[in-house]
């Protein structure tokens, strides 16, 4: 089970959600993928995303208006 | 990997202004409170980009920005957070199970709060541009990159026209699809007013969405006009849409009563059809959906909880869990024959004071309590013994020689 980080700290939508797509291809199933956000819009699409194709998703506030988006890829 | 297993007295399920206010009542009260959010904290509001109605703020403030003070109000009460999604919600023996990916929840008390989503057109290919590849459902989240570009609204209410007129700040163009007659919107006259007077909105009438065309991203809205069946294709690089909202309340079908649209059914105490499970804000049934009703849904439901939470313990306590005979009096405070009887019978209980204890179970304020003891009226004298119940005297008449009686055959 490999852990990935991927920062996108600073960056506006939709880049996080494009990037997280992006890494999640080459990603195995079981694979967790960490993304560092700070806009709070990639809150909203990152999660619905990852959820509609069937991945687990859980956030956690790491400071005020920073989030880290944790998705572990399931299919 | 073994699922983890808490223990709080209530749970609330969203995190938007209903979620955040019971939370905020709950944690003030002393109550093990955790409150779970899928995404981002707030909720519908902060998809608005300027709320101008909800009192305290003279300016329109920002939905974000507005969210934000809620949570860090009800932080400040001890309640934790978590974000994540709920799988399920189960009851098992007075327990209520709510489960995340990783970890169980136990609690005595649920506070559904779990709002609405936007309502989909149901045209073809719509699936296909959902999640940031053009078909959008927030104006604030997405106003910034049309910057310059062609945008189309579905819907004629309070949100299509407002988030429509913000939406002129950015975009070049702003059509406007609506399904009724020229001249006829179902949003606040002020909006329709400005909104008719916006060089950059831009209506057609009678139209419904037919398709949604593009290649990787959206490239063309296709409108019906619902009169003559004209398709009329617009090239737009964002289509928004606000035409309404459904209610998240899928997992919890079979286990609270819903309206036939999926909205859960309360009374004015925010209870539901279920013991211990409350509802509030937008997934309830009810008139109005604003984060100002919200609030008042969660406040209610934060009081209702605490009382909930305490008379579970204290019927677990004091009754169900008690040693020895207890004699239970059911009575109503506000009756003065029932005081007269409960005079009555301290003084007897005080002949057995070994033998026997009193509980003494006012209905008055609320008569839960009794009806776990199955009472059938007041004044009524219950004898219960490791939590069952022994005998139900209702006919209170010769109550010295019943309870001598009674005390003699059970213990």
């Amino acid at each position: 089970m490999a852990e990935k980080t991927l920062d996108c700290l600073g960056e506006a939508c939709p880049v996080p959600l494009v990037k997280t797509q992006k890494a999640m291809e080459s990603m195995a199933v079981g694979d967790v993928l960490i993304v560092n956000i700070d806009h709070s819009c990639a809150m909203k699409n990152i999660p619905d995303w990852a959820r509609s194709v069937g991945h687990v998703v859980e956030i956690e506030e790491v400071a005020e208006g920073e989030w880290n988006i944790i998705i572990q890829k399931m299919k | 990997m073994e699922k983890k297993i808490e223990h709080y007295d209530v749970v609330v399920i969203g995190g938007g202004p209903g979620g955040m206010t019971a939370a905020l009542y709950a944690g003030r009260a002393r109550l093990k409170t955790l409150l779970i959010e899928k995404s981002l904290i707030g909720g519908m509001a902060t998809y608005t980009s300027e709320i101008e109605n909800y009192p305290g703020f003279p300016e329109p403030i920002d939905g974000i920005e507005l969210m934000k003070l809620f949570d860090k109000q009800f932080r400040r009460f001890g309640v934790d957070g978590k974000l994540t999604d709920v799988q399920s919600v189960s009851v098992e023996c007075n327990t209520k199970i709510v489960s995340t990916f990783r970890t169980d929840y136990h609690a005595k008390a649920v506070i559904i709060a779990t709002g609405n989503k936007p309502r989909l057109t149901g045209a073809k290919n719509e699936e296909r541009f959902l999640n940031d590849k053009g078909i959008s459902f927030c104006a604030t989240c997405d106003a910034a990159r049309n910057t310059g570009k062609r945008i189309m609204v579905i819907g004629s209410g309070d949100t299509a026209i407002e988030e429509g007129m913000f939406l002129t700040k950015f975009a070049r163009e702003v059509l406007v699809s609506v399904i009724h007659n020229e001249g006829i919107m179902d949003a606040n006259k002020v909006a329709q007013e400005k909104a008719l007077a916006n060089p950059k909105m831009k209506f057609i009438w009678n139209t419904v969405v037919e398709s949604f065309e593009g290649d990787d991203m959206l490239k063309q809205v296709v409108l019906k006009n619902i009169k003559t069946g004209e398709l009329m294709p617009y090239d737009v690089d964002t289509c928004f849409l606000f035409i309404g909202y459904v209610p998240n309340t899928k997992i919890f079908e079979g286990l609270v009563e819903m309206t036939n649209r999926g909205y859960i059914k309360t009374n004015e105490n925010m209870e539901t059809s279920r013991e211990g499970f409350y509802a509030v804000g937008d997934c309830r049934d009810k008139t109005l959906r604003q984060v100002a009703t919200a609030v008042g849904d969660g406040a209610i439901a934060g009081f209702m909880v605490e009382k909930y939470v305490e008379e579970l313990e204290y019927l677990q306590k004091e009754i169900f869990e008690a040693n020895g005979l207890i004699m239970a009096f059911i009575y109503n405070a506000v009756e003065a024959v029932d005081r007269e009887y409960l005079a009555r019978i301290e003084q007897i209980q005080k002949l057995y004071s070994e033998k026997v204890q009193l509980r003494r179970i006012d209905i008055y304020k609320s008569d839960r309590i009794a009806c776990k003891l199955s009472y059938t009226k007041t004044p009524s004298l219950i004898f219960m013994k490791n939590g069952n119940i022994l005998e139900n005297i209702t006919d209170l008449s010769n109550l010295d020689a019943k309870v001598a009686e009674a005390v003699k055959q059970y213990s």
